[in-house]
């Protein structure tokens, strides 16, 4: 893909965001001016940027959408849902485009017509007044150029059937040709690298050189060859592409009838100029006098409409004379000249009489009074500035890259250790082990620095996760016919990208089960003295090294007593726990694996996923979800996450003469017993600890590893918590606590579901890291 | 003969279009930095004497019609010649460029040649009187 198409798409995706954003807003506060402006400054750019290529659809549809924002704008309409609506679903269709362009690097088939219905929607408010003719005169429309001699190198067949095809679709083609000046591959040029990236190309033919030199003459580093091609790409792009040779290039559009009339044999005569590289000073060249006025009659302009020239304006438009005569051959010294001699010389070399009297002044000159106030209000609106700051985008797999290299660096750091060791045990000198230790230690503060500030370079706003919500709530409330107003705050908290967007599927499910769910319908709200709207809040926290993310609603809450009752129909809980279980402990119940609330699955959530999914991708994340219920007057899900998941800090243990690794912070303690206090209850092996009896797994049996503890050792066991509950692990020896970055299981080993992830150490050294959950699920089976 | 780069700066919310016309004139010789808005424009002129502006209308923060009149004000009071770019051909945008103080009104979109050929003829002799 073309840089520069690169450029729009990402522009692109930006703009719809802050559209989709913006006109959800306006929906809420209806006659906020800036808020229009926004978003019709928004479609403005897109229109201005999709004319650089051709996507004429594109170019129409988002002309309609500016011109019906810039009648509210006018304050001509006022924006209703029904328009807002169609705004909406012309953006969407513009989205879809866009995708569509990414792949293919054109608008689908289909634009045409989807786009003239939103056109006709969007231009129903406006009725048929002034805006309707400014279509036609959208940039994109070129002119048609008379059909030049060299169309013949296309095969005729071709030609004919492409003027055909033209014809019934109304549409233009772009022409070209190229040829490649004979040095060329002198200059480094590549003509076929370049042809090979003309964008959207239809037909290519070579154009064969007048008369081929003899044998004898041929010189194998001369381009004698040219070249011909059809594409659909538009003007700005073939622009781009052939930028270092615009003087060996000719393009011209043409449409059905400029083929047809190629073919009937009325040729235009090639211009003289198009055929010769114009030099750009060379005053005889026709556009370069053709600017060359334009510039003098914009300075006459400028000299009759003021009545008062200002020093530095007149020394600027004398300058823009100079070079306009200049370029026109006629050297004069302006830069002393009044006004009227400025004129003066300006009709001269128009060599024209005054022009008529002058317009009016347009307002722009009565209100230019005090340009400096306008900038310090500028600077106060915007305090942090974005003026002056420089922003990169960068692509992500770019910082991904980044962060292994750390990694890599830091594990490469820590085999300093190892060979600090080896320096004393190995080779018996402590004074070269220190220094390899001193070295140590200040490339592992550099490192240290270089990690936070790569991590740094990650963090984004959770915005980036909340942004998608007001749509969601939006169309969905519409949907259910309930009337919710959705209040997001904190959104400026940072975390790591990818907690962000592991974040954003359990969040969304989260959202649609209060909506669904929790929040009544208006009615039943009224009839439970509550205000009709019903509220649900997302908001996030900076809670340490962790970021806290809730969701609440207003909603109806849950029944501790009726999700009991279900978890007891399904066989979740014993009858015992029916009794005793407290309300806080059967909210949670939901959490757990096969348990659904709604009793019947709705369109929007429950679709056999629940919330023990949103679990599970929480705690993979390293989190922990709650809830909190109270009945009638709603729910709190909170979300802890850790604000990074790029480093994990894991206990190294071994058993069978095998190392792995358990995250630090579902550690509890590490305990040492003989082995006569390792009890049995049932079939489970149990340590009573501080008068609690706490279930012991066998870590080599549930992994299937051959190992039996020495009958006279002590027992080494961990104790780890999860869910709250305590479990002892049985292993061989304890390790070091290490801070590793995980990468997950990936190829072949993906299916392993007992390791979350691999590690490498210092010494070279692969730590496969456990998951907890399901090697205690591997251990229970192995019971 | 060492000759200083012919200094532009290109001035334009839509970084697409910004691409466009900065790929444009750095192949073809010119130094150039952005701006993307008046605003922008403007502290980059206060800082840097550039030899030519290339500015568009519709922008936010600061539009190009008063980023022009500041560039010609006393804050700023630069004499380097100003293109004004833009989507619209409204009747009476081109005056009002000019009565701001710009020195030619082009509608986008403007071809490669004809921008690099007005930007090179506007700073051909740089005898821009200070």
């Amino acid at each position: 893909m073309n840089p520069l198409l690169a450029q729009f798409l990402a522009e692109a995706a930006d703009l719809l965001t802050s559209v989709d954003e913006g006109l959800l807003q306006l929906e809420r506060d209806p006659g906020d001016p800036e808020l229009v402006n926004e978003v019709f400054r928004a479609a403005h750019t897109f229109k201005g940027s999709s004319g650089l290529f051709d996507f004429p659809e594109l170019t129409r549809l988002t002309h309609a959408a500016e011109d019906l924002l810039d009648a509210v704008r006018g304050g001509k309409l006022d924006l209703d849902s029904g328009m807002t609506d169609d705004l909406l679903a012309a953006f969407d269709l513009i989205r879809g485009w866009l995708a569509h362009v990414t792949q293919h690097e054109r608008l689908p088939a289909s634009a045409g017509a989807d786009a003239a219905i939103l056109i006709t929607k969007l231009r129903g408010p406006l009725g048929g007044d002034a805006t309707t003719p400014v279509v036609e005169k959208a940039p994109i429309v070129h002119v048609i150029a008379p059909p030049p001699e060299w169309l013949s190198h296309f095969e005729q067949e071709w030609l004919d059937a492409t003027a055909t095809w033209l014809t019934t679709t109304s549409s233009t083609l772009r022409f070209a040709r190229y040829l490649p000046d004979e040095g060329c591959f002198f200059r480094a040029e590549d003509p076929l690298h370049l042809i090979s990236q003309v964008p959207a190309l239809a037909r290519i033919a070579v154009v064969p050189p007048d008369e081929w030199p003899s044998p004898d003459d041929y010189d194998e580093y001369a381009c004698l060859i040219g070249f011909v091609l059809a594409t659909r790409a538009g003007h700005g792009e073939l622009d781009h592409l052939f930028r270092y040779v615009p003087d060996q290039v000719e393009v011209v559009e043409l449409d059905g009838d400029a083929l047809r009339r190629f073919l009937n044999g009325e040729v235009a005569p090639e211009p003289v100029e198009a055929a010769d590289a114009p030099v750009v000073d060379d005053p005889q060249d026709p556009a370069v006098v053709e600017d060359a006025y334009a510039i003098l009659a914009a300075a006459q302009t400028s000299l009759r409409d003021q009545q008062e020239v200002g020093g530095v304006r007149l020394a600027s438009i004398a300058h823009s004379i100079a070079s306009a005569a200049a370029a026109l051959g006629d050297i004069s010294e302006l830069s002393d000249l009044n006004a009227e001699q400025l004129t003066e010389t300006v009709n001269r070399l128009l060599g024209s009489t005054p022009a008529p009297p002058a317009a009016p002044p347009p307002p722009a000159l009565i209100e230019r009074s005090a340009p400096e106030e306008r900038i310090d209000r500028g600077r106060a609106d915007d305090p942090g500035g974005q003026v002056g700051t420089k922003i990169l985008k960068v692509d992500q797999e770019k910082v991904d890259h980044l962060m292994e290299l750390v990694g890599e660096l830091n594990v490469a750091k820590n085999g300093l250790t190892f060979l600090a060791d080896s320096a004393e045990e190995e080779f018996g000198s402590r004074v070269l082990s220190r220094r390899i230790k001193d070295q140590y230690s200040g490339l592992h503060r550099i490192a240290e620095e270089l990690q936070a500030a790569v991590m740094d370079v990650r963090m984004l706003p959770l915005s980036v996760a909340f942004s998608r919500f007001p749509r969601l709530v939006r169309d969905l409330s519409r949907r259910l016919g309930k009337n919710i107003e959705l209040v997001m705050e904190g959104e400026d908290t940072m975390a790591d990208k990818d907690v962000i967007e592991a974040l954003a599927d359990p969040l969304v499910h989260l959202v649609r089960n209060s909506l669904d769910h929790g929040i009544e319908l208006p009615d039943e709200r009224t009839a439970a003295g509550k205000p009709p709207q019903a509220r649900i809040t997302l908001s996030a926290v900076a809670d340490g090294d962790a970021v806290v993310v809730e969701i609440a609603d207003d909603g109806r809450g849950i029944d501790p007593v009726k999700v009991k009752r279900k978890a007891y129909e399904k066989g979740l809980i014993s009858e015992e726990e029916l009794e005793s279980m407290g309300d806080q402990e059967a909210v949670e119940l939901v959490f757990r694996a096969g348990f659904s609330t709604a009793d019947q699955v709705s369109d929007l959530s429950g679709r056999g996923v629940g919330m023990d999914a949103v679990r599970a991708s929480v705690e993979k994340l390293g989190g922990t979800v709650t809830m909190k219920s109270e009945l009638g007057t709603g729910s709190v899900t909170r979300l802890r996450l850790p604000l990074s998941m790029a480093v994990t800090q894991v206990m190294v243990v071994s058993v069978a003469g095998q190392r792995f690794g358990i995250p630090v912070d579902l550690v509890v303690e590490t305990v040492r017993v003989p082995g006569g206090e390792i009890g049995r209850v049932l079939h489970q092996d149990v340590v009573v600890l501080r008068g609690e009896v706490v279930p012991v797994i066998d870590l080599a049996a549930a992994l299937r590893m051959p190992w039996t503890p020495d009958e006279n050792d002590d027992r080494r066991i961990l104790i780890v918590s999860l869910h709250g509950q305590r479990v002892g692990l049985l292993v061989e020896q304890f390790h070091r606590e290490v801070d590793v970055i995980l990468k997950p299981m990936e190829g072949l080993l993906a299916y392993a579901d007992e390791f979350s992830g691999t590690a490498l150490l210092g010494d070279g050294l692969v730590l496969l890291v456990l998951n907890m959950k399901e090697v205690l699920g591997l251990a229970a089976r192995a019971a | 003969m060492t000759e200083t780069p012919v200094k532009v700066l290109v001035v334009d919310d839509a970084a697409t279009v910004r691409l466009y016309h900065t790929s444009l004139l750095s192949e073809a010789g010119f130094a150039v930095e952005e701006a993307a808005n008046g605003l922008e424009a403007v502290e980059a002129a206060l800082t840097t004497a550039f030899d030519l502006f290339v500015v568009d209308v519709n922008m936010p923060k600061m539009n190009g019609y008063t980023c022009v009149e500041t560039l010609r004000s006393e804050t700023v009071g630069t004499p380097a010649p100003v293109l004004m770019i833009s989507t619209e051909d409204r009747p009476g945008d081109a005056e009002r460029a000019y009565a701001a103080g710009a020195n030619l009104y082009m509608v986008k979109p403007v071809s490669a040649e004809r921008l690099v050929r007005v930007a090179r003829m506007l700073t051909a002799g740089r005898g821009i009187p200070a």
